[in-house]
């Protein structure tokens, strides 16, 4: 027996050796976000993250859910305010010419890295230029810019092939982010960033794919929006594993997995923040018919979409958290209209009359891809909703390479959700336009083409153009949106948040102290 | 003896060349879109094709698995497809947190299993049935049930633990301690069972061999009966189901370590698998087969350490 337990003895010494050994992360599980402060900030903020950082190369940065941590760590040229106002970033000042193909920046002299290095209308072109040829999945943010290149040691110039109503906003995003040029070739470039944002990450104190450590920059050249000695941002991959945190109140401030977490998020304490980031509803792709002859008619278009009861699916899908719409265009856009909410009420009588006028009296077969990414009861109950109209959905299991076959135009229609982003332009460039990803058959269409060349130019015609795209977008059942999803931050007592429109996380420096 | 573990430690040499081989192969069958994947979703067919060349897959695979295999036998395993991250990095920075949850629960299954079953075995009746009905119960729990129980109770309700998260040992050892118990606590509880009704299968077969009434008539005290001879003789069977034990642990780990966000090679093994991280799951394959290798010739060798009757052959 004495030899059993030495044996469990010795066993418990290598227990404690091997974890006194490990390089882990130290994700502070201990509650945050105390109101006593030090050299004017607030010690610690602790975020609580769905989705994890993929690459810290600002070259290949992705944003939408992981903004925070490039905003972290990076400066981008421009910012946005939470309302969508462009502002100085890295740039202090910026103009176009009359033709705006040129656009003008010129940049802040007092910029470091933390690797001591100093912001140049140079490094910032070499960035710009990575940016558009790196592995983004943003890369067509940049794809007008013809070149970019440094004036002089603060002017950069960004030369246009043609104007992009939408550069200002994407230059405060990813395609902005800025990279000391020591990580250019570097062999660390994705897990060791070296930028010259407010914080700067401590990859001793950090586990990748878990939990990230970031402390303020003494030398930080705009003090006023480091609202936190310390940053820790944890990476929930288990949605209980986040709702366990919250309940704990471990994190100060987090964006929900789903609306459905809202209910125990309000009972463990936490504030609901929300705001429309997303549409869900059905990608009409196919309005050529080259998959299915239905879908070139646009009766048979319109009729999919009074055969969507929206409010049955919010309810259904979402627990009735969102809002119903028709429009892929989002309420703070200026393409936006009110009464376009109602075009298409729920009226299955209306959409069979409209397939039998298209020559479908016995209604239309559509094939759709149903994945793993979505519990099997939102098929079903999509297409339960459209059999009331004649409209018969056949799934087929997409497989591994799902994105790539959506793209690929494999499916005439899917159901599928897209960012509702902060400007037309934008949601133009990402669905509509001939070369957007999401016009997945790249189908031109000469008043898209009107419209949006009188976009393209900008000011009250521009708005006036976008009004006019939408409606004739909705005409035309391009899309059938089924609601607006919301994004939520949830945040605690001792946290506050302004929420972003068309972004699923706030600005970072929007996160402060109450 | 020197003999036994060199013969062990190069079948598992072999187990660790055959997984490999395994795991590239069934990983292959499912890898067809991880290029989209890093390239990103609206990347252009030019990107996808550039990511391909970078990592190789434009190669016939075996052709890819020749290299891997190659730059694997000089001590290379590469770096993550998707953050690059070298993957000896990333795998041992976070074995010690699994291996560390393995270990405590086996030592904790094992004083309380040990323990359960010698009652069971010399109390017998009531006290008998009721850790058998126990053992069954702690077995029939999912594990996962088991950790959203726990961490309700005891981290939510009560607020003894953390509800989620790790810290380091280092940085402090009562929150170590305190970060690690419910999770090991979780992972225990299915476990014990099994060693529980093994020790006390063995040593009811034990009590019942001519040479311990023999013991008991000489006068010898029942507790020095039990304890000096019978356990000794009845734990070889113990040990076994203990080492098998920590195997099965290493992979209940996987779903615990999720739930409480432990950054262990659970969550590293399903996102690296989910996204297609062939160079990642590979390395924590090998690791782990290593692992297992060597816990189980260390589970040979006690068993002949704890009980000298025992030959390794």
């Amino acid at each position: 027996m004495s030899r059993i337990l030495t044996a469990i003895a010795l066993g418990s010494a290598a227990a404690l050796a091997l974890t006194a050994c490990s390089g882990g992360s130290a994700a502070d599980p201990s509650a945050t976000g105390d109101a006593s402060t030090a050299a004017g900030r607030a010690p610690k903020l602790t975020i609580g993250a769905v989705v994890d950082v993929a690459t810290w190369k600002a070259a290949d940065a992705d944003w939408g859910n992981t903004a925070t941590y490039y905003m972290a760590v990076y400066d981008t040229l421009l910012r946005t305010a939470a309302d969508g106002t462009v502002e100085p970033g890295l740039a202090e000042e910026w103009t176009y010419n009359e033709e705006m193909t040129e656009l003008t920046l010129e940049l802040r002299d007092d910029v470091t890295f933390t690797d001591g290095t100093e912001l140049t209308a140079d490094l910032a072109a070499q960035n710009l230029v990575r940016f558009r040829d790196g592995a983004s999945p943003n890369t067509s943010n940049l794809s007008a810019m013809t070149d970019a290149t440094a004036v002089d040691e603060d002017t950069l110039l960004i030369t246009l092939e043609q104007p992009d109503p939408a550069l200002l906003t994407y230059l405060s995003q990813n395609s902005g982010l800025v990279a000391a040029a020591s990580t250019f070739d570097a062999a660390d470039a994705q897990t060791n960033p070296v930028g010259s944002g407010p914080y700067v990450l401590d990859t001793a104190a950090s586990t990748i794919g878990s939990s990230y450590t970031f402390t303020a920059r003494e030398d930080y050249w705009d003090a006023d929006i480091q609202h936190y000695d310390a940053l820790t941002i944890n990476y929930y991959a288990d949605a209980s594993a986040l709702l366990n945190a919250l309940r704990d109140n471990q994190v100060d401030i987090a964006n929900l997995n789903s609306v459905t977490q809202i209910p125990d998020a309000e009972a463990a304490g936490y504030t609901i923040n929300q705001a429309p980031v997303n549409w869900k509803g059905l990608i009409i792709a196919d309005r050529n018919g080259q998959v299915n002859e239905a879908l070139a008619d646009v009766k048979v278009r319109q009729a999919i979409n009074y055969a969507v009861d929206r409010e049955g699916l919010l309810q259904g899908l979402e627990a009735g958290y969102g809002e119903v719409t028709t429009q892929i265009f989002g309420p703070s856009t200026e393409a936006f209209v009110p009464e376009l909410e109602g075009a298409y009420p729920y009226d299955p009588e209306k959409a069979k009359a409209l397939l039998a006028e298209a020559g479908y009296p016995d209604g239309v077969t559509i094939v759709m891809p149903q994945t793993g990414f979505v519990p099997p009861s939102e098929p079903e109950l999509i297409a339960g909703v459209l059999a009331e109209s004649g409209i018969n959905i056949e799934y087929e299991q997409a497989g591994e390479s799902f994105i790539g076959d959506l793209l690929g135009g494999k499916w005439a229609m899917f159901s599928f959700g897209l960012n509702q982003e902060p400007m037309a332009w934008m949601t133009y460039q990402l669905a509509v336009s001939p070369g957007a990803a999401w016009n997945v058959y790249h189908q031109p269409d000469e008043t898209v083409a009107a419209l949006s060349d009188r976009m393209r130019l900008g000011g009250d015609d521009a708005d006036a153009a976008a009004k006019e795209l939408n409606e004739y977008i909705v005409e035309q059942a391009w899309f059938a949106p089924f609601y607006r999803v919301l994004g939520v931050i949830v945040t605690n007592d001792a946290t506050t948040v302004t929420m972003k429109d068309g972004q699923a996380v706030s600005n970072l420096w929007d996160i402060v102290p109450a | 003896m020197l003999t036994f573990i060199a013969k062990r430690l190069l079948a598992g040499l072999g187990l660790v060349a055959a997984l490999s081989v395994l795991t590239f192969f069934l990983l292959q069958l499912g890898a067809s879109d991880t290029a989209r994947h890093i390239a990103g979703q609206t990347a252009t067919e030019e990107a996808v094709a550039q990511v391909e060349a970078r990592l190789g897959l434009d190669k016939p695979v075996l052709e890819q698995f020749a290299t891997w295999a190659g730059n694997a036998l000089h001590g290379d395993l590469g770096l993550s497809w998707f953050n690059g991250q070298p993957v000896t990095e990333a795998v041992f920075s976070r074995i010690s947190v699994t291996v560390s949850l393995a270990v405590g629960s086996v030592l904790l299954t094992a004083v309380i299993g040990i323990a359960l079953g010698a009652l069971a075995a010399t109390r017998r009746g009531g006290l008998d049935r009721t850790v058998q009905v126990m053992a069954v119960l702690g077995q029939a729990i999912p594990g996962f049930l088991m950790a959203l129980f726990l961490v309700i109770v005891f981290a939510i309700n009560l607020d003894w633990f953390p509800a989620t998260g790790y810290t380091k040992f280092a940085d402090s050892p009562t929150a170590w301690l305190q970060s690690i118990a419910l999770p090991i606590i979780a992972l225990t509880i299915g476990s014990i069972g099994g060693v529980a009704q093994q020790v006390r299968g063995s040593m009811i077969d034990v009590l019942g061999r001519d040479y311990v009434r023999t013991l008991r008539s000489r006068g010898l005290p029942a507790r020095r009966i039990v304890y000096r001879h019978v356990l000794r003789n009845a734990a070889g069977p113990a040990l076994s189901v203990l080492g098998l034990q920590f195997v099965i642990l290493l992979g209940g780990a996987v779903i615990v370590e999720q739930l409480f966000s432990i950054p262990g090679l659970g969550p590293l093994a399903l996102t690296s698998t989910s996204k297609g991280d062939l160079p990642i799951v590979l390395g924590i394959v090998i690791v782990t087969a290593i692992i297992v290798t060597v816990v189980n010739t260390l589970v040979d060798v006690a068993q002949a350490w704890v009980n000298p009757k025992v030959r390794l052959s």
